[in-house]
C-alpha cells in the first residue's frame, strides 16, 4: 500500500506544481512593443471550427485568410505585412477566455476579431479590454458585448437594431398586421424577437403567438400546425440556418402559404439555400451583405470569396471580412499599436466595405450602416430594399 | 389540428423508435449505453449520401449506406468492445463516447462542416386534405413503413429464427448461454451488425426527412436515444418502441397546444423521470433480482 | 496571464473530477449530470453576489449547500433505481436544470448572467487569486480523499461498491451512505461552480450543458475510477490536450476523442488504476526495499 499512496501523492504534487507553475508565469507576459518597422503586425482571431456551429467557422476562417491575403497584397499597413493567430474556441466559453488570454500575453496581437458566437465573445470580451487591445466582434449580438468599454467594437447590426429594421420591413413593405414569431433560445433570437415585437405593435401590428425553440430543432410541424389556424401576415423568423431551412420546408409541405421573414441567421448560402432548396423562394431577410450593390468592394469580396471557397459567400463571412478592412483602415491611418488603432476605428467615416458603407462606429462601439433587405429567388439571395431611415440603423449608445 | 398533430407525433415517435432501437439491441446484449451509435447514425447518412453523390441511384445509396455502417458495427465490436467486456461499464461508456466525438471529428473533416443535402427526389407526392385541414407528407410514408416493416423483421428474427433463441438466451444470462454450447461471440457479433445496421437507416431516414446530412447530426440522437431506451425499459424492443411513441408523442402535443415550457430534450426527460418515480424498472422493464 | 488561465481551468476540473469520483468511484453510484450541481453552484453563487449583495465568501459554501441539497434529494431518488437508469437519470436532471436556467428570467435565461469579481477584505480578485483559492481548495478535496478510503466513512463506502449484502449485513445500510456520497460531491461542485462563475465574470446556461459532465466523468474513467489521485491525471491531461494542440486546430477533437478510445481501450482500469502501465512501473522502481504491500 505504501507505493500506491507515494504514486498518489506525486501525482497530487506534479498537478499543483503545474497549476503554481502558472502563478510564477507571471513575468513571461511582455508586451513587445510591435513598432520594428518591418516585423508583421500580428492579428488575433477566433472562430468555432470545431463543434456545433463549424459550418459558421469554416466561413469566417476563410474570409479572415482571405481578408488578411488582401491586406498584404494592397501593400500591407504601410508596408509591414498582416499576419493572422487563428484559433478554434469549439464554441466554449471557458477556451474563448484561454484564447483572448493568449493572444493577448503570449502572440502579442495589436488587435483581434471574433468570428464566434455570443457567448464566447461575451466572455472574451473583458479580456481584451482590460489588456487595451482592441477587439472586433463580427457577427455576435449579445448587448452587453460593448458595454464594458471602449476597447471592443462590432461590425454587424446590434441585435435591437435588426429586430427594429424586421419590423420596419414587416410593416413598410410586406404589409403585415398580424405576426406569429418564431425564434431560436438564444440571445440572438431573444434580442431580435424582444425588438420586433417592440417595434411592430408600437405601429399598430398584432403578435399573435410566439415559440422558441433550440438550435438544433429539427421537427416544427406541431408549431407550424399552430400557426395555420392563426393565420398570421407573416412569420418572423430570427433564427440560423439548420433551423431556418427546416421551418422552410415543413411550412411548404404543409401548405401554409404565409409570408416569412428571417435575419441575418440564415444568410447563409450552403446550409439554408441548398437544404431549403425551391421552398426557399419568396423568403425576405434583413442582413448586411446586398449581393447586387454597386460598391467596388462588395463586388470584389463576392468574387474573391467564391473563388477561394467555392461556394457564394454569406453574411457571416462578409461580416468577419470587414472586420479585417476596418482594422486595416485604421492602422493605416492612425498608426498601429493598439491605442491607435481603437482610436483610429472611432474615426472612421463613411468607409466603403463589403457589408456597405460604414458610417462610423458610436462610443459604445457600435457600427452605422444601412440594413439590406434581401428575397430569396431561384436559389439566391437578391436585392429586395434597403433602410436608410436614421431611427431604425442608429444603434443605441447606452 | 388534433388528427394532424397525432399523426405529427407517430411520425416522430417512429423516427425515435428507429433511432433508438440500435442501441436497444447493443444493450440487450452488451449491458452498455452505446453512444458510438449515435456515430453511425451520422456514417450511415453520410455514406449514403456520398454514394449518391457517385451513382445517384436511392437504392444503391441506401444498401451500402446500411451495408458499410454494419460493418463498421461488427469492427467496432471486434475490436473494440469484444475486450472490454468483462471490464467496469463506465470504462465501455466513455470509449463509445470518445468514439463517438472521433467519427464527428472525421466527418467534418472529410466531408466539411456543413449541412449538405440528401435528395433522393420526390419519392412520394405530399397529399393534402383541404377540408380537414390535414397534409400528409410523401416522405411519412416512407418512414412509417419503413419502420413497421423492419420493426417486423426484427421482432420474426428474434423470435421465429434459430439466431433469435441464440440472442434471447443470451440477452437473458451470456455466461449460462456459453455454458449451455451458444456461440455467444456469433451472437454478439450480429447483435452489432444489426445494432449499427439499424443506426444508419434510421439516420438515412432522417436524412431524407429533413433533406440534410451534416457532421453533429448524431449530438441529438446521442442521448435522447437513451432517454427513450430507458423508458422502455432497457434492451427490451417492444419497450422502445412503445416508448419513442410516448416521448415522441409528449413533445408533439406539449409542443402544438400548451407551447414549449422547457426545451424540446428536457421534455423528453421529464417524462422520463416522472415515469421512473413511479415504475423504476421503465414501462416495459421486469425488476431484475439482484 | 495565459498559463494562469490554463492553470485555473485544469484547478476547476481537477476538483469536478474528484468530487464526481465520491459519487462514482467510491459509492459506485454512475452519473452523467454532474454538470447540472456545477451550475446550480455558479447560478446560486452568482445571483448571491450580484443580487443579494452577499461576500463572495459566504456565497462560495453556499453555492455548495445548495448543490449539495438538490445532490441528496437525487441520491435519495439513486438508490431506487440501479445503475443504468441511474445514469441515465442523470442526464435528465442535466438537461431540466440546463433547462430551466435557460428558461427562467430570474437565471437570465438566454441572455446569461453578469457576475462580479470577488472582493475578500478589500482585495479584488483576479487571476492569481482565484488560482490560489483553487490551490487551497484542491488540497483540501485531495486531503479528504486521501483519508476517506481508510475512514469509517470510506469503509461504508467501499462495502457499497463492492459487497453491497456483506456491508448490509454488518449493519451498515448502504443507501445512507450512497445518499452522504452524492451530498458531498455535489457540495464540493457546487463550490467549484462558484469559483468558475467569478473566474469567468459571466455565466450561460450552455455552460453547464450535458456534454461538460461526459468531459468530466471521462476525466474520472481515465485516471481511474476509486483511486485517490486518478482522477486528478485524468483531468490534467484531457484540460491540457486541447491547450497543447492548439496548433493543430483542425484536428483537435479528432485527437480527443481518439486519445479518449485508445487510453480506454488499453488501459481500461484508468491510468493509475491497479495493474496499469503506470502503476507497474511505479512498484517496479519503488517495492525494491520496502518488502511489498
Amino acid at each position: 500500500m505504501k507505493s500506491r499512496f507515494s504514486l498518489s501523492l506525486l501525482i497530487l504534487i506534479l498537478s499543483l506544481g503545474l497549476m503554481l507553475a502558472g502563478c510564477g508565469g507571471g513575468g513571461g507576459g511582455d508586451k513587445k512593443p510591435a513598432a520594428e518597422n518591418k516585423t508583421p503586425i500580428k492579428i488575433g482571431f477566433f472562430a468555432p471550427v470545431t463543434g456545433p456551429a463549424a459550418a459558421d467557422g469554416d466561413s469566417v476562417t476563410k474570409a479572415a485568410k482571405l481578408a488578411v491575403e488582401k491586406i498584404n497584397k494592397t501593400g500591407g499597413i504601410n508596408g509591414r505585412q498582416v499576419e493572422l493567430v487563428a484559433y478554434d474556441d469549439n464554441l466554449k466559453p471557458q477556451e474563448a477566455v484561454s484564447i483572448a488570454q493568449k493572444l493577448t500575453t503570449k502572440d502579442g496581437v495589436v488587435a483581434a476579431v471574433s468570428g464566434s458566437y455570443s457567448h464566447t465573445t461575451r466572455a472574451a470580451a473583458p479580456i481584451f479590454e482590460n489588456a487595451k487591445i482592441p477587439m472586433i466582434a463580427a457577427y455576435a449580438l449579445h448587448p452587453d458585448i460593448t458595454k464594458g468599454g471602449d476597447y471592443v467594437f462590432r461590425q454587424s447590426f446590434v441585435g435591437t437594431a435588426q429586430g427594429k429594421a424586421g419590423a420596419f420591413v414587416a410593416v413598410n413593405m410586406l404589409k403585415a398586421k398580424t405576426v406569429a414569431i418564431l425564434n431560436v433560445d438564444n440571445d440572438f433570437g431573444t434580442t431580435l424577437a424582444d425588438s420586433f415585437t417592440k417595434y411592430f405593435e408600437s405601429k399598430g401590428g398584432k403578435v399573435v403567438s410566439r415559440d422558441k425553440f433550440t438550435m438544433v430543432e429539427k421537427e416544427f410541424n406541431p408549431v407550424l400546425t399552430k400557426i395555420k389556424q392563426l393565420k398570421p401576415d407573416l412569420i418572423y423568423m430570427p433564427t440560423y440556418s439548420g433551423t431556418g431551412a427546416q421551418i422552410a420546408r415543413q411550412a411548404k409541405e404543409l401548405n401554409l402559404g404565409i409570408q416569412m421573414l428571417g435575419t441575418e441567421g440564415i444568410d447563409s448560402t450552403m446550409e439554408f439555400l441548398k437544404v431549403a432548396g425551391a421552398t426557399a423562394d419568396g423568403i425576405v431577410i434583413t442582413t448586411n451583405l446586398n449581393r447586387e450593390s454597386k460598391l467596388k468592394a462588395t463586388q470584389e469580396f463576392i468574387k474573391d470569396y467564391s473563388e477561394m471557397a467555392k461556394h457564394a459567400p454569406d453574411m457571416v463571412a462578409a461580416s468577419t471580412y470587414d472586420c479585417f478592412m476596418v482594422l486595416a483602415e485604421a492602422m493605416r491611418k492612425n498608426g498601429a499599436e493598439p491605442e491607435k488603432i481603437k482610436d483610429g476605428i472611432y474615426k472612421i467615416k463613411d468607409f466603403e466595405a463589403a457589408t456597405g458603407i460604414i458610417k462610423g462606429y458610436n462610443k459604445l462601439g457600435e457600427v452605422t450602416k444601412n440594413v439590406q433587405v434581401q428575397i430569396v429567388k431561384n436559389g439566391a439571395f437578391a436585392y429586395y430594399g434597403e433602410i436608410t431611415d436614421a431611427e431604425i440603423i442608429t444603434p443605441p449608445d447606452k | 389540428m388534433l388528427v394532424q398533430q397525432i399523426i405529427n407525433g407517430i411520425v416522430v415517435g417512429s423516427v425515435y423508435a428507429l433511432t433508438a432501437m440500435g442501441a436497444t439491441l447493443v444493450y440487450g446484449i452488451m449491458r452498455i449505453l452505446d453512444i458510438s451509435n449515435a456515430g453511425a447514425y451520422a456514417i450511415g447518412a453520410y455514406v449514403a449520401f456520398f454514394f449518391l453523390l457517385q451513382t445517384g441511384s436511392p437504392l444503391v445509396a441506401l444498401v451500402t449506406g446500411v451495408a458499410l455502417t454494419a460493418v463498421f458495427g461488427f469492427l467496432v465490436q471486434k475490436f473494440l468492445y469484444a475486450p472490454l467486456m468483462n471490464k467496469s461499464p463506465n470504462v465501455s461508456l466513455i470509449a463509445g463516447i470518445g468514439l463517438f466525438i472521433f467519427l464527428q471529428d472525421f466527418l467534418r473533416l472529410v466531408a466539411g462542416p456543413q449541412a449538405r443535402e440528401l435528395n433522393f427526389g420526390t419519392l412520394l407526392p405530399s397529399i393534402q386534405f383541404p377540408s380537414l385541414q390535414l397534409t400528409l407528407y410523401g416522405t411519412w410514408f416512407l418512414i412509417l413503413a419503413a419502420t413497421a416493416l423492419l420493426l417486423l423483421i426484427l421482432w420474426l428474427l428474434l423470435n421465429r429464427s434459430p439466431i433469435g433463441l441464440a440472442w434471447r438466451a443470451t440477452a437473458q444470462d451470456l455466461e449460462t448461454a456459453k455454458a449451455m454450447g451458444i456461440n455467444t461471440n456469433r451472437v454478439v457479433a450480429f447483435n452489432f451488425i444489426l445494432g449499427y445496421g439499424f443506426a444508419a437507416v434510421a439516420g438515412i431516414l432522417v436524412g431524407i426527412l429533413y433533406n440534410s446530412v451534416y457532421p453533429t447530426m448524431g449530438d441529438v440522437p446521442a442521448y435522447k436515444m437513451l432517454a427513450v431506451i430507458v423508458l422502455g425499459g432497457l434492451g427490451n424492443p417492444l419497450g422502445t418502441v412503445l416508448a419513442a411513441l410516448v416521448i415522441g408523442m409528449a413533445e408533439t402535443l406539449i409542443g402544438g397546444y400548451v407551447g414549449f415550457f422547457l426545451p424540446r430534450d428536457a421534455i423528453a426527460f421529464v417524462v422520463l423521470i416522472l415515469i421512473l418515480l413511479w415504475r423504476p424498472q421503465g414501462l416495459l422493464g421486469r425488476r431484475r433480482s439482484s | 496571464m495565459y498559463e494562469q488561465v490554463v492553470a485555473i481551468n485544469i484547478g476547476l476540473a481537477m476538483l469536478l473530477a474528484m468530487s464526481l469520483n465520491i459519487i462514482t468511484g467510491f459509492a459506485g453510484q454512475p452519473t452523467l449530470g454532474h454538470a447540472a450541481f456545477y451550475g446550480i453552484g455558479a447560478y446560486t453563487s452568482a445571483l448571491l453576489t450580484a443580487k443579494a449583495g452577499w461576500p463572495f465568501l459566504l456565497a462560495l459554501p453556499a453555492a455548495g449547500l445548495v448543490a449539495a441539497v438538490v445532490g441528496v434529494l437525487l441520491g435519495l431518488f439513486s438508490v431506487r433505481v440501479r445503475e443504468d437508469f441511474l445514469a441515465v437519470t442523470t442526464i435528465g436532471i442535466n438537461f431540466v436544470v440546463v433547462a430551466i436556467f435557460q428558461y427562467v428570467e430570474l437565471f437570465g435565461a438566454s441572455l446569461g448572467l453578469a457576475v462580479p469579481k470577488p472582493v475578500l477584505f478589500g482585495l479584488r480578485f483576479g487571476n492569481t487569486e482565484i488560482l490560489i483559492l483553487l490551490v487551497i481548495l484542491n488540497i483540501l478535496v485531495y486531503l479528504f480523499i486521501r483519508h476517506l478510503p481508510t475512514s469509517w466513512l470510506g469503509l461504508a463506502l467501499g462495502g457499497v461498491r463492492n459487497e453491497e449484502d456483506a456491508a448490509a449485513s454488518l449493519g451498515v445500510n448502504p443507501d445512507h451512505y450512497k445518499v452522504f456520497a452524492f451530498g458531498i460531491g455535489t457540495f464540493i461542485a457546487g463550490m467549484t461552480g462558484s469559483v468558475y462563475a467569478h473566474f469567468m465574470g459571466f455565466i450561460s446556461s450552455s455552460d453547464f450543458a450535458f456534454p461538460v459532465s461526459v468531459g468530466v466523468l471521462s476525466m474520472a474513467v481515465l485516471g481511474g475510477l476509486g483511486t485517490v489521485s486518478g482522477p486528478l491525471l485524468g483531468a490534467v491531461i484531457l484540460t491540457l490536450s486541447p491547450e497543447v494542440f492548439r496548433f493543430v486546430s483542425d484536428y483537435r477533437m479528432l485527437v480527443y476523442g481518439g486519445l479518449l478510445v485508445l487510453m480506454m481501450r488499453f488501459q481500461p482500469q484508468g491510468l493509475i488504476g491497479d495493474d496499469s502501465f503506470l502503476r507497474r512501473k511505479w512498484i517496479g522502481l519503488f517495492s525494491r526495499g520496502k518488502g511489498g504491500e
